[in-house]
């Protein structure tokens, strides 16, 4: 859709840019808002040169990427793994699948509180929390992936006198991948914000912490100066998790 | 020679689904139970995992006192923020998919917001709005709209472009071909957008409710957590999946009701 960007589209998206900035300038002025209710582009812009600047704000992205880099991992390796299982075999689906369905109605966040009290405001708690997350959105995309490959695949693998684990691993979650793939994009969205509802609740360091102890003293400019951090994360994560797994996939 | 055997099989095999289900319920029950106990003795890092009873006596006792009453006032924000998304979402959505200039200005706009999560901006709503209902009534209209946008931009868009040529050859005039083809169109993905929110919205008001405790059941799972009760917290935790789990059930049937050709595609 974006294939061809001409002039005109560039110009007319910058007019957008202009016109919220304008607005946002404009109430500001208008209605005479504080600073600490709306900053100005420009406060959040200089706002965010400082934490560029500062170590601080270094060590809570770092704490954030760490967790969500472990809690990714395990999540996403079990979940796969789970899955396939589940895709494989009627009987494990059957089995499992309700209890599955049933936990996946408990969305992640309303697990916050109880990993406080197991974990405390430890790294680990954090981890489980993403992991959870990630856990489910790959468990249910790659069991869906495998039960809907074409069935002539899993004949073709057959007559070639492969055994079940070879069909499984090497026709089933081949032909599965880019359903794994968008699953894995969809994971990372939503582990990485688990992250920062995490710490709101309960942490010591982060992003989630920076921008509500912020909130807290009223530093605006720096609570929308990490939004924008933490969007840009985001983006970046599941920008990158698309771009590896589409190389990966582009066999 | 397989008829008899055959057909007995095929008889029960309605059952199978359910009594494997059955004994997968059990045993996960029946595996909670024995890690609470094995817990109980000091076995793991995790300090306090109380039985399923436990949890399902705090339900009980819960669902007799204040649920209600939480469960309201949850719903009340969800609701509202739901409905306000989903209407800002569509008006905008098709001012954006049927106007060039519209879709060209604000289009990167929208799409710059998107990947921000409702729920970054829970710290600026409550700078804005304090602790109560307008605060998350924001952050959930929020999270519906960024949802649902996606969804009615599609619509307005995908009407067949032979339909729009027989109109205009029909001689219909812009606002009755907008009423005729853009408003059904995008409406009827607005409303399957709206479903695919409604976990996102639903999520967002747990958030909100954790963080600006005052009412609802996040308030609720905040308090027995200060208070160290750990099988309180997991009913209200169970309170938030049921919850969720009815509001999709019910808004399913609706939806097969409204657009029974779309469901199928719908279904997650």
């Amino acid at each position: 859709m974006t294939g061809r960007l001409s002039v005109s589209h560039v110009a007319l998206a910058l007019l957008g840019v202009a016109i919220v900035i304008a607005v946002w300038q404009g109430t500001i002025a208008w209605y005479g808002l504080a600073r600490i209710v709306l900053p100005t582009p420009f406060e959040v812009a200089s706002t965010l040169a400082h934490l560029f600047a500062s170590r601080s704000f270094w060590h809570d992205v770092l704490v954030s990427l760490r967790e969500f880099l472990l809690g990714y991992a395990i999540g996403g390796v079990l979940g796969v793994l789970v899955g396939t299982i589940l895709g494989e075999r009627p009987t494990a689906r059957m089995t499992v699948g309700p209890v599955i369905e049933a936990l996946r109605f408990i969305v992640p966040f309303a697990w916050i509180p109880l990993t406080v009290l197991w974990f405390g405001t430890s790294l680990t708690g954090k981890v489980v929390l993403v992991a959870y997350a990630v856990f489910f959105v790959m468990v249910v995309t790659t069991a869906r992936s495998i039960v809907t490959v074409d069935p002539t695949l899993t004949r073709v693998g057959t007559m070639l006198g492969m055994g079940p684990a070879g069909i499984a691993l090497k026709v089933h979650l081949r032909a599965a991948a880019p359903g794994i793939a968008s699953g894995a994009k969809a994971a990372a969205a939503l582990g990485w914000i688990a992250v920062v509802a995490a710490e709101y609740i309960g942490a010591s360091a982060g992003l989630g912490v920076m921008i509500t102890n912020a909130s807290m003293s009223l530093a605006t400019a720096t609570v929308i100066a990490g939004m924008i951090v933490i969007g840009i994360i985001g983006a970046t994560v599941s920008w990158l998790v698309g771009r590896t797994t589409a190389a990966w996939l582009n066999y | 020679m397989e008829s008899a055997a055959d057909r007995s099989m095929a008889g029960w095999s309605w059952l199978r689904p359910w009594l494997l289900g059955l004994t997968g319920g059990i045993g996960a029950l029946l595996f909670w139970t024995l890690m609470a106990f094995w817990l109980k003795g000091g076995g793991g890092v995790i300090s306090r995992l109380p039985t399923p009873l436990a949890v399902g006596a705090d339900l009980l006792a819960y669902a007799q006192g204040a649920l209600w009453r939480d469960l309201a006032a949850s719903l009340q924000v969800f609701l509202v923020g739901w409905i306000v998304g989903s209407v800002s979402a569509a008006v905008a959505g098709m001012a954006i998919g049927r106007s060039r200039v519209i879709g060209a200005v604000f289009g990167p706009i929208v799409e710059a917001l998107r990947p921000v999560s409702s729920i970054v901006w829970v710290p600026l709503a409550v700078v804005w709005f304090g602790f109560g209902f307008t605060s998350k009534v924001f952050l959930v209209g929020l999270a519906v709209f960024l949802v649902v946008i996606v969804y009615a931009i599609d619509g307005a868009r995908r009407v067949a472009p032979d339909l729009e040529r027989t109109a205009t050859m029909l001689g219909m005039r812009p606002l009755q071909k907008f009423r005729a083809l853009v408003l059904p169109s995008a409406l009827t993905e607005v409303l399957v957008g709206a479903r695919v929110a409604l976990m996102s919205g639903w999520g967002t008001v747990i958030v909100a409710e954790l963080v600006a405790a005052d009412h609802g059941l996040g308030a609720h799972l905040i308090a027995v957590q200060q208070s160290y009760d750990v099988s309180a917290v997991m009913a209200s935790m169970a309170c938030f999946g049921l919850a969720g789990f009815v509001m999709n059930a019910i808004f399913s049937r609706f939806e097969q009701w409204l657009l029974p050709w779309r469901s199928g595609g719908a279904a997650r």
